[in-house]
């Protein structure tokens, strides 16, 4: 498939030009005149901190999804967060060693006062480790370093824990960077304009003529005026604290927030269980309020004290009923302890039929949280392609067609759903068969147009059940073909612009989003949007 | 909550160690700087530690994920039997290969990292936890449909399919009686 420059523009334009790091140009220009000096016996290389993509506010991703300042970036963002970030640390770990060694070799006898070393060939080992800025540097790295490891893809999927653990160790990472710049290792000239830069010195003879005239005057230009004092040098301020506080507190205040709203208790109001290891959990909570595609962070004290884990809203609360619902997939060891709990409790209730004691554990609910999926009703057509469990953001926005189709901007859903297990369709079979026979008494039979797909052909299976007819026949056998589905698409929408969804397993999400930068119909854009749970 | 294989970490964590090991060595002797010769040696070690981390183990529970390529490596420790299987040996093996990596600035990271592998190979050690080669047992793939080449085992007249299909969990269920009489041209 070739790649369509209009599509990718569409797609990742956006998203690569607005994440990459700004360089502060204005800085740089008083940085090179204070620190001339400096800079004349060392190499300094130090970036702009990197404090600002440190914070990680989920709330301020929230917002910018609502306001559409990002089109795209949202799947961009939510795969690679701050990995530039750890890939410039090395380049920036590298060159403060560099300048360990040049501070030894370099050892300056003409400014004494820059030297960070106390001899000429000082062992840069002992600059690193008798200096504030040096210990707190290596305990950077380190603590970095076991962050680092701790993230790659394998130990998050194996054992989620230990890279929530120390993931939490940025807060002492955080404290060690305001304290990283104390000791002024970085000095800057506080005399320039007394001793300007490239100044001769009044004791010693300019090459130009064999003797120096001590009262030669500036009438004879910059580069011939003498010093009139002594280079002094003073610590530079230390303002690393300015640029870290800022998005510092944003995070702080956001943690807050979450944490006071998220202590109001939810009520449970019923656990089913379904097919395939799900369950579906109803609650109801005061002042909660979502919008189709957003998802939750749930939290159970007796389960597990720190974890919390994301789960999305399935129903929205409306005016009408207030309950929303979740649906679990029981897959690690957290859902399996939560399942239980939830469901023994309902088991329980048979010993005692009359009486129903239903005491569920205490739930937490912390959100709710933006996602991709809420840009479904901003196009006229949209796709949205699930892939086992991801359904879930699409069960909402299902949900909210049935509580009212015409309020939105959408006027043609193509809804694609691909499983391992013919079970897996009776989590939301009541709600496509209920939604589209609404549509069709309501006339509009082409508004949505549903297609299931078995994945994994073993025997031939169909929904045999009646009541789900509309889609027996709509259920096919083996994988989507996607380029004859976007072909059929862009047939019946030709000039339009259709927003896809994809919420399903990576290699899905893969073929989808080359599919889409590669323009399969002249004359209609499609445009990615993906989330995953991973 | 949960069970935490620490063992997972810290062959993340030692093969990153051994990467930057590495690096630092190759910066050492290429500089030639003071001390090169440590960084000599933290190449090799560097290599060494790579190669030893690259296969991954199988977790007690639940999916291994093997790295690309990793069959060669693994056969290769998997060698050595109880010396790469035991974790204390590991351990002990990473802290004395980092030492020399100390006294010299371009390793010194390294040696760091690979202290920091070291003592999380012992807390793994030390909840009993071992290495398991991840071998892959080729499966017998039963095709779809692959019974329908095979001709039918009983001659006609015979029920439908569904029935006639082997159930092996009632045998005795599953056998009838022909209704008609069968001679053979014999």
């Amino acid at each position: 498939m070739a790649l369509s420059l209009r599509s990718w523009v569409a797609n990742d334009g956006w998203a690569r030009l607005v994440l990459v790091s700004p360089v502060v140009g204005g800085k740089c220009g008083s940085f090179l005149e204070d620190f001339h000096d400096i800079l004349l016996w060392a190499t300094v290389q130090l970036p702009p901190s990197d404090a600002g993509a440190g914070a990680m506010c989920e709330s301020g991703l929230s917002y910018s999804f609502e306001s559409e300042l990002l089109p795209g970036a949202a799947a961009y963002v939510q795969d690679c967060p701050h990995l530039p970030q750890g890939k410039k640390t090395v380049v920036h770990v590298s060159a403060h060693l560099i300048n360990a060694v040049s501070f030894s070799v370099r050892f300056s006898d003409d400014f004494p006062s820059l030297n960070m070393a106390q001899h000429r060939g000082q062992d840069p080992r002992i600059i690193i480790l008798t200096t504030v800025p040096g210990i707190t540097g290596v305990l950077l790295v380190l603590i970095l370093f076991l962050m680092f490891t701790a993230s790659s893809n394998y130990i998050r999927l194996s054992s989620y824990e230990i890279f929530f653990y120390t993931h939490n160790l940025f807060i002492i990472f955080y404290i060690i960077l305001m304290l990283h710049v104390v000791g002024g290792a970085l000095k800057y000239q506080s005399n320039v304009d007394m001793h300007p830069p490239g100044c001769l010195q009044s004791n010693h003879t300019s090459l130009s003529d064999g003797v120096g005239d001590n009262q030669k005057d500036s009438s004879l230009g910059a580069t011939e005026t003498f010093c009139r004092e002594e280079a002094r040098f003073s610590p530079h301020f230390p303002v690393t604290w300015l640029w870290v506080s800022a998005p510092l507190c944003l995070y702080c205040a956001e943690r807050l927030c979450r944490y006071v709203q998220s202590s109001i208790p939810v009520t449970i109001v019923s656990v089913v269980k379904h097919p395939c290891d799900v369950i579906e959990v109803c609650m109801m909570k005061n002042g909660f309020k979502a919008r189709p595609g957003q998802y939750i962070l749930l939290s159970c004290s007796s389960v597990s004290s720190f974890e919390s884990h994301p789960f999305t809203l399935t129903k929205c609360p409306t005016k009408k009923k207030e309950t929303f619902c979740v649906h679990l997939r029981v897959v690690g060891d957290w859902t399996e302890l939560l399942t239980h709990q939830l469901l023994t409790e309902f088991s329980q209730s048979e010993v005692l039929p009359m009486v129903h004691q239903t005491r569920y554990p205490k739930l937490l609910v912390d959100g709710p949280f933006g996602s991709p999926s809420e840009e479904v009703f901003n196009y006229k057509i949209s796709v949205c392609v699930a892939g086992g469990i991801g359904v879930t953001p699409f069960a909402c926005i299902l949900h909210a067609l049935l509580d009212g189709w015409m309020q939105y901007k959408l006027r043609r859903l193509y809804f694609v759903w691909a499983c391992k297990d013919l079970q897996s369709f009776y989590w939301f079979a009541d709600l496509l068969c209920t939604l589209h026979n609404k549509l069709w008494e309501e006339n509009r039979p082409d508004y949505l147009n549903i297609q299931l797909y078995l994945s994994t052909q073993t025997e031939f299976q169909h929904l045999c059940e009646e009541r789900y007819k509309p889609l027996s026949s709509r259920l096919r056998i083996g994988r989507p073909q996607w380029e004859l589905l976007f072909d059929e698409i862009g047939r019946s929408n030709n000039h339009k612009r259709i927003g896809v969804f994809c919420c399903g397993p990576k290699g899905m999400s893969r073929a989808l989003h080359s599919l889409c930068n590669s323009n399969p119909h002249p004359g209609v854009t499609f445009e990615f949007n993906t989330e995953s749970f991973i | 909550m949960g069970k935490i294989e620490w063992a997972m970490w810290a062959n993340e964590q030692a093969l990153a160690a051994g990467l930057i090991y590495l690096t630092g060595g190759i910066v050492g002797v290429a500089g030639q700087f003071r001390g090169w010769q440590f960084a000599a040696f933290g190449v090799a070690a560097g290599c060494f530690v790579c190669m030893l981390e690259y296969p991954r183990g199988k977790r007690s529970k639940g999916t291994s994920v093997a790295r690309t390529g990793q069959y060669c490596f693994t056969v290769c420790v998997k060698a050595f039997g109880p010396l790469t299987q035991n974790y204390y040996v590991r351990a002990l093996l990473h802290a004395a290969l980092s030492v020399p990596g100390g006294f010299m600035l371009a390793t010194v990271l390294g040696c760091v990292c690979l202290g920091m592998a070291s003592l999380i190979y012992l807390s793994a050690a030390i909840h009993g936890e071992h290495w398991e080669p991840i071998l892959l047992t080729k499966e017998v793939k039963t095709a779809v449909g692959e019974s329908i080449k095979e001709p039918p085992s009983n001659p006609p007249p015979r029920p439908p399919a569904e029935l006639r299909r082997k159930r092996v969990e009632d045998v005795e269920g599953a056998a009838y009686v022909n209704p008609m009489p069968v001679i053979t041209n014999e």
